[in-house]
């Protein structure tokens, strides 16, 4: 006994300290309390100058993008706005809407989610709860996104043709774009309703329908401010803050989602959460 | 006989005197114990590198001199190599002792926890799992 209090004794002591890529630290044993991470130094892309644009003089949006400010990967909250909610309005949901998602458990919302079930993020969900990077290839007339999440792709018409009057229902949706200005405004219906717009249970309806306005202020940076309609769900319609992305100098990663182990996790979680024991 | 049953990490749990986790929204505080983490050293035998999620399996003697094995789960492999943990670096701790901290799993499960962070072979510790306890919001 005393062997094994003096093992986790001694494990116990040994500080936590991190591993910050930029600095390097390294790890300060002996004391009690976990080693104080550096500030970080890494400060926000700054504009870059101009967009680039295509030969038919639109903006051309192509790039690697990072969702928030730092123009890469990085843990500096600071650097990753793109998910901040406290700077954007909440959705206001039907009386039944907002009942069905309060009914719901922090486990339902887990075994809800498109990550946990190595689904789709689809549309809108691409851009308001996907924290890779994705890589925009834009040629006139085509607007292509690659998600390096599940390698998703999509591929979008800009030159402002209407609707499939008939499309089936699918993760991206149907989407037509059109050029607003500099603007490019892709237009969605006709969603699979097994997506969720936010990590929160945020489900639609058959009737949802997306406008995404993606623009490029400036070299190093993409702005995409999303609006959601979806009357059977929504009291009214939704629209973002600007969800920044930057521009990144590095290729999309293979991320195919298998064998999630979290899936059973959560189930026997929600097992030992209903009372049906308490698994040991 | 349940202090010799859970003496070691009950110990370990005791000793370890945190910040107050801050709450955190992600799948990994949903999924494991923001109150119940703690260090555990043991022998790196496996891993499985993949998506959405690596895992790596511990030996870890409990008090009793019991060697049980332990999974650990961390982030992605997209987030992994891009704050720089390899897999050679996973490969390279095979059959060495690594200390990882750790949070365990909500659901019970036995021998079951989050990875935030793993001290390697060669001293370094890597981040690998994300902010259970609402460390690392500082920076």
């Amino acid at each position: 006994m005393k062997t094994g209090f003096g093992r986790y004794l001694a494990t116990g002591i040994v500080a936590v300290g991190i591993l910050c890529l930029a600095s390097g630290l390294a790890a300060q044993e002996g004391n009690s309390q976990p080693a104080q991470p550096a500030k970080s130094k890494q400060q926000p892309l700054p504009p870059g100058g101009p967009a680039p644009r295509t030969a038919d003089g639109h903006p051309d949006l192509s790039g690697v993008w990072f969702g928030g400010t730092a123009g890469g990967f990085t843990y500096n909250p600071a650097l990753r706005r793109q998910f901040d909610a406290k700077a954007e309005q909440p959705p206001q949901f039907q009386p039944w809407a907002a009942a069905k998602i309060k009914s719901m458990t922090q486990t339902d919302y887990e075994l809800g989610r498109a990550s946990v079930n190595c689904l789709p993020r689809g549309v809108p969900g691409m851009f308001l709860i996907n924290p890779y990077p994705f890589q925009i290839i834009q040629t006139p007339g085509l607007f292509a996104q690659l998600d390096e999440l599940n390698n998703n792709f999509r591929v979008v018409h800009t030159d402002g043709r209407a609707h499939n009057p008939d499309p089936d229902p699918s993760f991206d949706g149907d989407e037509v774009a059109h050029w607003e200005g500099d603007t490019l405004v892709i237009d969605t219906i006709s969603i699979d309703e097994r997506t969720w717009n936010n990590f929160t249970g945020w489900f639609h309806s058959d009737q949802e329908h997306v406008v995404e306005r993606v623009s490029r202020p400036s070299m190093n940076y993409l702005n995409v401010v999303v609006t959601i309609e979806d009357p059977k769900v929504l009291a009214k319609p939704w629209t973002s803050t600007p969800h920044v992305w930057t521009l990144g100098h590095e290729d999309l990663l293979e991320y195919y989602c298998t064998n999630n182990q979290e899936v059973e996790q959560y189930k026997a979680l929600k097992e030992k959460e209903s009372g049906g024991g308490d698994k040991k | 006989m349940r202090r010799m049953l859970y003496g070691g990490l009950v110990v370990a749990l005791g000793l370890l005197v945190w910040a107050i986790p801050a709450p955190a929204h992600h799948a990994f505080a949903a999924e494991f114990d923001a109150n119940k983490c703690t260090d555990l050293t043991g022998t790196f035998t496996s891993y499985e590198w993949q998506n959405p999620h690596g895992y790596f399996h511990l030996d870890v003697k409990d008090p009793n001199g019991t060697v049980n094995s332990w999974t650990f789960e961390t982030v992605s492999l997209s987030t992994l190599k891009r704050s720089g943990t390899s897999r050679r670096d996973f490969e390279n701790a095979i059959g060495k002792s690594v200390t990882v901290r750790a949070c365990l799993a909500k659901n019970g499960a036995k021998n079951r926890a989050a990875a935030e962070t793993i001290k390697m072979p060669d001293g370094q510790i890597h981040r690998i799992g994300q902010d259970v306890e609402g460390k690392f919001s500082q920076y």
